[in-house]
Formats: structure tokens, sequence, C-alpha cells
């Protein structure tokens, strides 16, 4: 994988997301399935080998918040839909951005619904790498429902991240629903530690959302900015 | 220092600074209304034990103490200058110091990066004299180091009382009001440094110290910003006494002053909260609390958990430690059935047996041990509430299981009844929410 970011860097430019799904991966983070297509048709042999519903995004060096450049389509059933969705995508991120270097879309599979969780690195002037965790959506944006912990973190520190944010009664699991798998939260937490320290290339990283399960989790979106 | 230097190398170059055999006053003055007059008294007046140096250009006498003109003057060997002359002059001060074979320095003058590029410049030769002769420098722009287990007052105010808590300030009047408060409660302090600009010595260096301390057993900071991130968790992870930390910056406003004040980057908020819950720090969040949180973490041993019993002759005082104790997640959990018929049979019959447990006006020093003998082996800790003027009350109090003692409403017998308390070492307390958000420190990690 390091010959990935060298490249990256090489070219100037933040890891692409499939390549960032595939670090991911290289960790043993669940990634939700997905694959790479360059025109309309290849995004509908995508879909039909995934299995629909799925999404659209964007596959650009130049966009980094896909959905603000109109670069993602949800909820998409069937090949109308996606040549329709592929079309409409393209268009909107060149309107967004005329001169961006569209390299093609992301097919991936429609996850469930779960509890969305968001986990992040930031590199804090004074502390270092300092990992970052929160309920996803309005908890995060509305609510700074959020915990830190510096690295090196043990196991233990990671379910103390979890357990402090305001939000955790809903990862226990309210009105009915069962608990979510908070043990998938701190490997997840524990790999993305492992994944930063090995990688010191590395300046930034988003996963959002991560959709949590009562059995397992799985990373639908992630972002990699490179130093 | 570079991350190498850490553990007890660090220590043992911070002996100097502490515990000097012999002190050069650089800048003495006989002129009572200077510092470099101020501090040497304090120096005399606290008793320090080794010979003591006055320099000064013009040398002849001052507070009855043969002066020299330059540290190179002197014949004897001197571990420490203290140094009260104006910024420019003390880069090359620092270099005698240096040929003279001094280890530590303690720089009271401020102008240096405090004040301008030209004081950093100033800074930054000193630090670089310094490191080259391998003496350690506590400031420059500081308050002083008291350490009253050496009756060594280089600093002021002129406060003696030795005790066991350590406070390292970048403020020196927090650190001043703290010794203070601790004075007057009987208690004293095992040290007080004053870090100034932390040209070389930071509150790593003085963690990793005062670690190894045998006086000290809590170490309280007042820090506006870390020096060195990486350090300060490196240092924090090795410590193995309870750390208090102070540390304002929680709004932008408060950053922002912060970073006038000393220069220090305030940094975010969350990030340095995530640090100290990583480190098992407690976090103070006012002056009260800084003072507080030392004295409970370390007087009172620890309980085993959070069942409290809260035993008072105030009925509201009960109600605000119940509320503060729920707040922090305490349980103020009612009594056993076996222990509530115990006390039923034993008290006379109009008392109300729960928890809070309210002695009302009947209450005295017997009845209060009788209540804590009782409950003693169902509960992880007792709050006590004296709320009226309650002789005796020091005599009842042990701590087994821990005790917080929390005195008010009682006048002069209240005043007697802590001093008697603090004489022997059992913190009392001023206010419900003080004592029990105090307690509520003894198990939080």
């Amino acid at each position: 994988m390091e010959a990935v970011i060298s490249q990256a860097l090489a070219e100037g430019r933040n890891l692409t997301e499939p390549e960032a799904l595939e670090l991911l991966k290289a960790y043993g983070f669940p990634i939700v399935e997905h694959r790479f297509a360059s025109s309309g048709e290849e995004a509908v042999e995508a879909a039909s080998a995934i299995g629909y519903p799925v999404v659209l995004k964007i596959v650009s060096r130049d966009i980094l918040h896909k959905s603000d450049a109109g670069g993602v389509a949800l909820n998409l059933c069937g090949p109308d839909d996606i040549k329709a969705a592929f079309r409409q995508v393209i268009e909107s991120v060149k309107k967004h951005k005329g001169d961006a270097a569209i390299n093609g879309v992301l097919v991936a599979r429609m996850a469930p619904p779960g509890t969305e969780v968001i986990l992040g690195m930031v590199r804090d002037p004074q502390f270092g790498p300092t990992i970052m965790f929160g309920l996803g959506g309005v908890f995060v944006e509305v609510y700074k429902d959020v915990s830190f912990r510096i690295l090196p973190l043990t196991e233990e520190d990671a379910l103390e991240m979890v357990q402090e944010i305001k939000g955790f009664p809903l990862l226990k699991g309210i009105r009915g629903q069962g608990p979510k798998d908070i043990g998938s939260i701190v490997n997840g937490i524990m790999r993305l530690s492992r994944l930063v320290q090995e990688n010191p290339r590395i300046l930034e990283i988003d996963l959002n959302p991560i959709v949590v399960y009562e059995k397992g989790c799985e990373v639908l979106d992630a972002r990699i900015i490179l130093m | 220092m570079e991350q190498g230097a850490s553990g007890s190398k660090s220590r043992d170059s911070l002996k100097a600074v502490f515990r000097p055999a012999s002190i050069a006053v650089v800048g003495a003055s006989a002129n009572p209304e200077k510092w470099g007059f101020k501090i040497l008294k304090n120096i005399l007046d606290a008793g320090f034990q080794g010979p003591v140096y006055p320099i000064n250009p013009k040398a002849g006498e001052i507070l009855g103490l043969r002066s020299y003109r330059s540290v190179n003057e002197i014949e004897a060997q001197v571990d420490l200058a203290v140094v009260i002359i104006p910024a420019p002059a003390v880069p090359e001060a620092i270099e005698e110091c240096g040929q003279k074979g001094i280890k530590g320095a303690i720089v009271i003058t401020g102008g240096f990066s405090e004040a301008g590029p030209e004081g950093a410049e100033l800074e930054r030769r000193l630090a670089e004299i310094a490191a080259r002769w391998g003496l350690r420098v506590v400031g420059p722009n500081c308050q002083g180091v008291n350490h009253p287990h050496h009756s060594l007052c280089a600093s002021w105010p002129l406060i003696q009382d030795k005790g066991e808590m350590a406070i390292i300030s970048q403020s020196g009047t927090i650190g001043a009001a703290f010794m203070d408060w601790a004075s007057l409660d009987r208690l004293g302090f095992s040290a007080f440094v004053s870090l100034g600009n932390r040209a070389d010595i930071d509150e790593a260096d003085l963690i990793e110290y005062f670690s190894a301390d045998g006086d000290t057993r809590v170490i309280a900071l007042y820090l506006e910003g870390v020096k060195d991130g990486a350090r300060f968790l490196e240092a924090a992870r090795g410590c193995p006494k309870p750390i208090v930390v102070l540390k304002p910056g929680r709004t932008e406003q408060g950053r922002r002053a912060a970073e006038s004040h000393t220069r220090s980057l305030a940094g975010r908020d969350e990030i340095y909260e995530a640090v100290f819950r990583q480190r098992r720090i407690h976090r103070a969040s006012n002056l009260e609390e800084l003072y507080d949180f030392s004295k409970a973490l370390a007087y009172l041993p620890c309980p085993r958990g959070k069942k409290i019993l809260i035993v008072t002759s105030s009925g509201g005082s009960g109600v605000l430690a119940t509320d503060v104790a729920a707040l922090e997640g305490l349980e103020v959990a009612s009594l056993p059935g076996e222990l509530a018929g115990r006390l039923r049979a034993e008290l006379p019959s109009h008392f109300v047996i729960s928890n809070p447990f309210d002695l009302t006006g009947d209450a005295d020093a017997r009845l209060y041990r009788k209540v804590v003998e009782a409950a003693s082996p169902y509960y992880d800790a007792i709050v006590l509430i004296f709320g009226d003027p309650l002789p005796g009350a020091s005599e009842v109090v042990t701590q087994e299981p821990p005790q917080v003692v929390i005195y008010l409403g009682g006048a002069d017998v209240e005043r007697r009844e802590r001093e008697l308390f603090h004489l022997k070492k059992i913190p009392v307390f001023p206010t419900p929410e003080r004592g029990i958000r105090a307690l509520s420190q003894l198990v939080k990690y």
C-alpha cells in the first residue's frame, strides 16, 4: 500500500476513494462491496455483480466533497436508473468544477440501515495524530458529540472513547432496537490507529459514515488526505 | 532538553535547583524596594542551610553578607544562581555561572520572549548557553522556586509550611494563592515552581522530578498550554502520583488571553480533555477545585467503589451534597435493612433512617461516631457534614472507610476543629459541593 501513497504524492494528489478503501481493507476494515466503473455500461455490469440497490459516487482527484458537487446518487434500483444517474453525476460535477479530472464512478452496494458513526484522524499541532469518534449526521455536525484520543492508544482507551459520547445510549440500543456491535467499533479504532502509525505520510482521515449493525459494521465512505 | 534526557538523568540535573548546597543571588540589592533585596531576604528568612552569596557590581555588604562583584570571585563551589538583573545582561551572567560550575539557575527577570523579538533572541541565547554548560534553568520571567523541605524560598511570598502537594504554575499568583490556602489550612506544600517562559525546564521535567520526590504525593499544575506535547504525554504516563491540572482556554476568548499572557499555544480544548482522560489526569475547572482535588488526592485514601453514605447535622447541606453526588455519578444508596434495623434500635425514635442521614439538632460528635461505626461495613466512603458548632468532630473521624469531612456554619468551633482535623492530615472542605466534587475525583479513574 506504500506504493499507492507514494504514487499519489508524486502526482500531487490525495488518495482516490477506491484507493482509500483498498488501504482500509488491507488493515482489515470491513468495506462496503464496491466496484469501479468508467462508463454507464460498466456501471450497470458492476451493479448486477453487486446486486441492487446500489449507489454511484464520483471518482475524481479534484473533488473532495462528493455530495456538495452533486457527485452522489443513492438507491438506484435498475440499469436505467444507473445509466441516467451516471450521466447526471458526471454532468453535475463538471458544472460544479469545469476542469475536474473525472476517472469514473464507484458503484457500491446500498447498505441496509444501521447506526451511522464516524471515525477520523487529525493531527494536533501539540500532541500529534489524534483519533476522533462520534455518531454520524446531525450528532457530529450540530451537537459536536465526538470524543478524541491521542496515539498510541489501548483497547481500553478505544472503548472509553466510544462510551463517553453523549449519544452512547443509541449504540447500546433504545426503543426496542438491539445493541449495536460496539466491539466492531473498538476494532475499527484499533485498526485505524495502526494504519496511522504505519503510514506517517497521511495527514487526515475521515471515515464517514461507518454503519454499525447488531453484528459487525461497514465503512461506506472514506477520505484520506496526504501530507 | 532533548527527549533522551528524560527520566532519572533529567531528575538528577534538577537537584541543583531544588536541593542546592549554596546559592548566589545575582542582582542582590541593598535597596528594600527592589526584588533583588526582597528575594535575598526571603532566602535568608526561610533559613536556607548553606552559604548565600549576594552578587552586585558595587560589592560591599548586603543584609549582613559580604557581596561579590561576580560569581567568579567566589572561591567555594556554588550550586544555584538566582538571577534578578535586567534581561540584556542575563545571557552573559549565565555564561559566567556556567564557567563557575553552577548547575542550576532561577531567572526571575522578565523582558524575554514575552516582550517581543529582541527578548526572544535573548531567551534563545540564554537557553543555548545554559544547554552548553549543562546548567538547568527555571524561567525566565517567573516568580521563582519555593521548596520548604529544603528551606529554600527563592520566591515570594515567604511561606514555609512543609506539606505534600507540589504546585507547578504558569502564573505566579495562582501558585501563591495555592500555597497561601495550603498554609492557612496547616497542610502546607512540598514545592512551588513558577514556570515562566520555560526556556529550559518545563512541566514535563517537573512532573518527572516530583514523581520521584519523596516529599510529594500529588502534583498540581496551572497550565495555559503544554510546551512539548510528546514530552508531556511521556512524563504523565510515567508518573505514579495523581496529577491535577487547571487548564484554561475552554473558549476562543480564553485561548487568545492565554496566548497573550504566556505565549502558550492553548490548543483545542477537546484534545486537552482527551489527553487528560487518557493519562488519568484530574482536570479542575477552577482554582478552588485545583486546591480541593489536590488536597483530597494527597490526604484521602481511595474508596473501593462509589457507594456513599452522607451523615449530616444540616438538612439543606445533605440535600446539596446528594444532588452533586448524583451528578458526579456517586451512589447515594439507601441503608441496607440490617443497618437500618440496627440504627432504629439504637437511636431515638424520631430519627428518619435514610441517606442522607440527618442527625438534626440532636447531633453531637458521639452520635456521628455511632452512625459511622455501624455503617462502615456497608459503604465505600462516608461523607460527614458538620453543619453546626460541633466540638470534638475531629476526634470521631477515622479513615476506614474513607471519610470526607465538610464543615460549615460552625463559626469559632468550626475554625478550631478545622485546624485540629488538618493537623491530623484529614482534609476539611468548606461546602457540600466542594467536598463531594473532591471525593468524586478519588473514584474517577
